[in-house]
């Protein structure tokens, strides 16, 4: 890389002091599929919708919700080749961490690495930044549930509720309105499942939306089509 | 002569009743030449964990070294203390990665968890981790402090009990090791805070 | 040779005539069936092997330091011993620990061997060998003066010493002794070890701890002491000695010898020693 003609950094600065691929990379963010999330009291839910130009996608094969330890897990909104080489190196960072300390990587580790990973993609030679924006769903080293966002410049935050991709503007809206301190896991289920209806065209069920969740036993979940069906038919 | 005794050691730990205390001698020799009586071989890693290290001065020194260095990050990093159970695991991959040129000192690992309930680990110089409930001895003196603890422990002993049989085991043993002993010292951990002692021990 | 047919005539003290006799005799062979209580010590039972001295060296030896951690059998030994003529006698003065590799084995050893009443050996090296071949001095000795009627000089003692070390160079024998007591000619001091060394000398310390028993002797020794000056001479040299040195400590036995024999002085605890040098340092300094 250190002879081509790209290996300096693609993310330079604007004139006016922008960095203008990293803009870039929001908007391939705001282009992606709605991904939103809900920290409750006793929980974590993200969740995102499965939706694809042609009816022929077996959305079966497809997977937006990953695990990236037993006990923490994401999605994602925009480039979803980029998603994978980041579920990858997180999975790979909480395996090492294991590997030294015996111990599950606290969920604001992995989220700081991850984010550290993102950050190095805006300033090293010959690459460009991810096209993604991530939740990140665990327990912190106290057993309280977290939920993180963590963008393509590598900046961080910590929601109580959120949404990124598209529509997320509106999602927001409503997660505000809905959401409460003392909220339960299930009750944010069906507010994550609410929510990420008003911006759907079309019928939700098991098969076009993904729930991941985390409860206080510090197990990460991916949930099955049927009950995300359950869920969605509780709703009605 | 092994290498792990060549500068001498006597270190012993024990549980009591929501304590548990640590203790070592303070000689350091060039073998059989006696040439400080006030070296350290106690580390304090935070106010619930010490570390014994016995075995080659040099590399007792450097591993406190290490294990400062690598714990300052951790607490930065996690904005948190590290529990013995990680501590330990930590330390056995540090002396693992020089398994084909160990460091050549055997540690002990004394402190409190986050239930403040007493914990005990040791390993070998290259990491195979041993945890007990009762005591652990490292040093020249092992075989001495093995017999001295078998005899004098006792489950569930409160702190002043803890401190005065960890004594009474330590000086005991290195009376009967020549490459230990010039006075010792005691770290008695507990949930309100460490008391440390410092035992007058035979000169010669 | 000495023993049941030990004739008259015989010189014991004709120079090498122990060592001729060893040498002369087909050692070892026949020894194998030698009574087992016959301690005649030209007549062990050696090793059935072509070189039964270099076996014995490599498996028995109980050399001082760590020369013999290769060997099955390892002996106890380490210690501080020293010696010293001045104008009222002779100070013997030694530690009491017996060290088996590490580990301590005791405190309370007489390293001081008592000869006679005015003969003292001490004890460096190989306990067992020290012990066994000063006693076989003592017999030699008493032999002497049955025979001369009159007590033996020390030179001629530690000569007969010296040549049973001789007779047996190579063995793997270990001994450092001081030889001394007070003769015809005053007070006596020679040095006698394992491969035959023999030496007449003012002081000498043996053992491990002798070089820091030399530092302190070598500073403040003088031959006009007075008899209270020297016994804290010897004291303190056994001290400094068990302080810095590993393989010696516990008590400090001392002996006086004068014209009229050897007199223990006393045996005191190193320990309790640190601390009075201690309070003494202190004292000095406020002072």
């Amino acid at each position: 890389m250190g002879d081509s003609a790209y290996s300096f950094s693609l993310t330079t600065f604007s004139r006016t002091g922008k960095l203008l691929q990293i803009e870039y990379a929001l908007n391939a963010v705001s282009n992606g599929r709605t991904a939103l999330g809900i920290a409750a009291k006793d929980g974590v839910v993200i969740c995102t919708d499965k939706k694809f130009g042609s009816s022929l996608v077996d959305s079966g094969e497809v997977r937006k919700v990953e695990r990236v330890h037993e006990g923490a897990g994401m999605v994602y909104a925009g480039v979803g080749p980029d998603y994978r080489v980041l579920v990858r190196k997180a999975r790979k960072s909480a395996q090492s961490y294991h590997l030294e300390y015996k111990e599950p990587k606290p969920i604001t580790q992995l989220v700081k690495s991850t984010a550290s990973v993102m950050q190095e993609y805006t300033q090293s030679g010959g690459v460009r930044p991810f096209g993604v924006s991530l939740l990140v769903a665990g327990l912190d080293a106290d057993n309280t549930p977290r939920l993180y966002q963590v963008d393509p410049s590598g900046a961080y935050f910590g929601w109580k509720a959120t949404a990124i991709g598209k529509n997320y503007v509106n999602a927001k809206n409503f997660l505000e309105k809905r959401y409460q301190d003392d909220m339960e896991l299930e009750d944010a289920i069906h507010t994550a499942l609410l929510t990420l209806r008003e911006g759907f065209e079309g019928e939700m069920n098991g098969g076009n939306i993904e729930v991941g969740v985390v409860g206080l036993d510090g197990k990460f979940r991916v949930l099955t089509e049927s009950e995300v069906q359950d869920y969605l038919d509780e709703a009605n | 002569m092994s290498i792990l005794e060549y500068n001498g050691a006597a270190i012993i730990a024990m549980t009591g009743s929501n304590c548990v205390a640590i203790a070592s001698d303070n000689r350091l020799g060039i073998q059989y030449q006696t040439v400080a009586m006030d070296f350290r071989k106690i580390f304090r890693m935070n106010d619930s964990l010490y570390v014994g290290l016995a075995g080659l001065a040099t590399d007792v020194q450097t591993l406190d070294q290490l294990l400062r260095f690598r714990m300052g990050l951790y607490e930065l990093r996690e904005e948190r203390e590290m529990s013995p159970e990680v501590f330990t695991n930590m330390l056995s991959n540090l002396l693992y990665e020089k398994r084909f040129g160990p460091y050549f000192a055997e540690p002990i690992i004394a402190g409190l968890d986050e239930k403040n309930m007493p914990y005990l680990a040791t390993m070998d110089l290259i990491g195979a981790i041993s945890k007990t409930k009762d005591f652990v001895v490292a040093g020249t003196a092992e075989g001495n402090m093995y017999g001295m603890c078998e005899t004098l422990w006792k489950p569930d002993m409160e702190k002043e009990e803890l401190f005065e049989t960890i004594s009474q085991a330590l000086l005991a043993s290195v009376d009967r090791d020549a490459l230990s002993g010039w006075g010792g010292v005691v770290h008695l951990i507990t949930p309100e805070g460490v008391t440390t002692r410092h035992l007058k021990g035979r000169q010669d | 040779m000495f023993g049941t047919d030990l004739t008259i005539d015989q010189d014991i003290l004709s120079i090498g005539s122990s060592k001729h006799d060893a040498k002369s005799r087909p050692i070892g062979s026949g020894c194998l069936h030698a009574p087992p209580l016959d301690l005649n010590p030209t007549s062990f039972p050696l090793a059935p092997c072509p070189d039964p001295a270099s076996f014995t060296r490599s498996n028995f030896a109980s050399a001082c330091g760590n020369s013999d951690s290769h060997q099955q059998v390892k002996f106890a030994k380490g210690t501080t011993t020293l010696a010293f003529k001045f104008d009222g006698g002779i100070i013997v003065s030694v530690d009491s620990r017996s060290t088996m590799g590490a580990y301590i084995a005791s405190g309370t050893v007489k390293k001081v061997i008592e000869i006679n009443p005015f003969l003292l050996g001490t004890m460096a090296g190989g306990a067992a060998d020290c012990s066994f071949w000063e006693r076989n001095l003592g017999m030699q000795c008493r032999m002497y003066e049955l025979r001369n009627k009159k007590r033996i000089s020390v030179a001629s003692a530690s000569k007969l010493l010296a040549n049973t070390m001789s007779s047996y160079r190579g063995y793997g024998l270990s001994m450092g002794t001081m030889i001394t007591g007070w003769d015809e000619t005053g007070p006596q001091l020679y040095y006698v070890d394992d491969d035959g060394t023999r030496l007449h000398g003012r002081y000498f310390s043996v053992g491990s701890g002798s070089t820091y028993a030399y530092g302190v002797l070598d500073t403040y020794y003088r031959p006009d002491l007075t008899v209270e000056e020297a016994i804290d001479l010897g004291k303190r040299a056994i001290y400094h000695a068990c302080h810095r040195d590993a393989m010696s400590g516990s008590i400090n036995n001392l002996y006086h010898v004068t014209k009229d024999g050897w007199v223990k002085i006393h045996a005191i605890d190193v320990n309790d020693m640190h601390y009075e040098f201690l309070e003494e340092k202190a004292n000095a300094m406020s002072s």
